[in-house]
């Protein structure tokens, strides 16, 4: 029998989301439309329209190793041209973000190639090559794993998710890089580490607290729903907690 | 001699605030009156951006205003999210309550009685101020930083 993955337990709204999420079978909802010269402006890392610049010549260029293993995996584009390695760093609100950090490692890892996420309990970094990247972060920011006001894309000074929100609903932030408007639009006026950019980037409106209640995937007994009225998702994680700790005991069969 | 104690109490609203939300509420606290000493608490809002790549920039903020409070002008620091308050005895606080009431409309706040300000010198407030600080100022800023306390005049 082939093997199906199951992606995550639970029977709530929240374990549902995060299945949906990590399945790459299952396609993520198109909410906005950031244009690939936005990303570029809010990434930061290259002026728009410039050149990549490059950290080792391209590999159709350079000799290769005899290496089996190079030989089954293809190279991503950004790989393939020789792209410096950049990131894109998200800081997500505990109060009904689409979604979090770890959720985002898993994410990730099922639906791209090339990445190296690092995952702390407020924010997600995840590192590629610049090609790769600007596609990745497009995929990110444009569908339901994004929320302009609860989600920030924060290089450095990321400090938010765990504090309540401002009047207008907005994530704390530091450096304010991005303002609603009074039309009700979130504008990027800062790159992701807070240099001012040259105009303001549109993301879009924030999601309304009903929609961000269903497509959450993070539990909050008092903004969404509680990790306690989804029992299946508890006792598996007293499972995992009871084997692990039983583990460290080095259990040794007679 | 016992020394007086004073009552204290914290609001906490369930979003940070406004500029000028605060700027109400001081205003309206203000004339209830029977405030000895108010801090303003909340994630800090520096002027220029401290560390990161983009460090030493400066670091616009619309949070970070100059608000009029009595007849002073106060430049706001923080995204003021917890305002403590003591003071001159306990029957301010049920108008103080009213006033929250008045304020916070759009979302709920907390509001709790008990003991919020320090009243002993730790080793920063000793290296700032000396051992015979005077004991109204701790606890009403941040022993190291340049800015002071401010005070508020003309309301007696």
């Amino acid at each position: 029998m082939a093997y199906k993955p199951q992606f995550g337990p639970g029977t709530s709204v929240v374990a549902e989301n995060r299945r949906k999420q990590m399945n790459p079978d299952y396609q993520l909802e198109k909410l906005r439309e950031v244009t690939d010269e936005d990303i570029v402006l809010i990434l930061g890392h290259r002026a728009p329209g410039a050149a990549y610049p490059t950290a080792h010549p391209p590999l159709a260029e350079q000799q290769e190793p005899a290496c089996p293993i190079r030989k089954i995996v293809e190279p991503t584009e950004g790989a393939k041209a020789g792209d410096r390695v950049r990131y894109i760093q998200f800081a997500d609100s505990m109060f009904n973000a689409p979604c979090q950090p770890y959720q985002r490692t898993y994410t990730e890892c099922y639906r791209f190639r090339g990445i190296d996420p690092g995952t702390l309990s407020g924010r997600q970094i995840v590192e590629c090559r610049e090609r790769d990247l600007e596609g990745y972060a497009k995929d990110l920011i444009n569908t339901e794993v994004f929320d302009p006001a609860r989600t920030g894309i924060r290089g450095a000074t990321v400090h938010g998710h765990s504090l309540r929100l401002a009047e207008d609903g907005m994530m704390f932030d530091m450096l304010q890089r991005c303002v609603l408007g009074d039309d009700g639009v979130v504008r990027y006026v800062k790159n992701q580490i807070g240099e001012p950019l040259d105009r303001a980037v549109e993301v879009g409106k924030p999601m309304d607290e009903a929609w961000l209640k269903v497509h959450t995937t993070m539990f909050h007994s008092l903004a969404g729903t509680g990790f306690r009225e989804d029992q299946e998702y508890v006792e598996y994680v007293q499972r995992i907690h009871s084997l692990r700790t039983k583990y460290g005991f080095m259990p040794k069969e007679e | 001699m016992t020394e007086a104690t004073y009552p204290q109490c914290r609001i906490v609203p369930a979003r940070f605030l406004n500029p000028e939300t605060v700027e109400r509420l001081l205003n309206r606290i203000l004339e209830v009156g029977g405030i000895r000493r108010l801090v303003l608490n909340g994630p800090n809002l520096p002027t220029t951006i401290p560390y990161g790549p983009a460090r030493g920039k400066p670091n616009p903020h619309p949070m970070r205003k100059v608000i009029r409070v009595g007849d002073q002008d106060v430049e706001l620091q923080v995204h003021v999210g917890t305002i403590l308050l003591e003071l001159e005895d306990r029957s301010y606080i049920d108008p103080i309550r009213q006033a929250c009431d008045e304020i916070f409309v759009k979302f709920p706040y907390g509001f709790t009685e008990g003991k919020f300000i320090k009243t002993q010198a730790t080793v920063s407030d000793y290296a700032k101020y000396g051992p015979d600080a005077d004991k109204l100022f701790l606890g009403m800023t941040d022993p190291k930083s340049r800015g002071g306390p401010l005070i508020i005049q003309g309301l007696k």
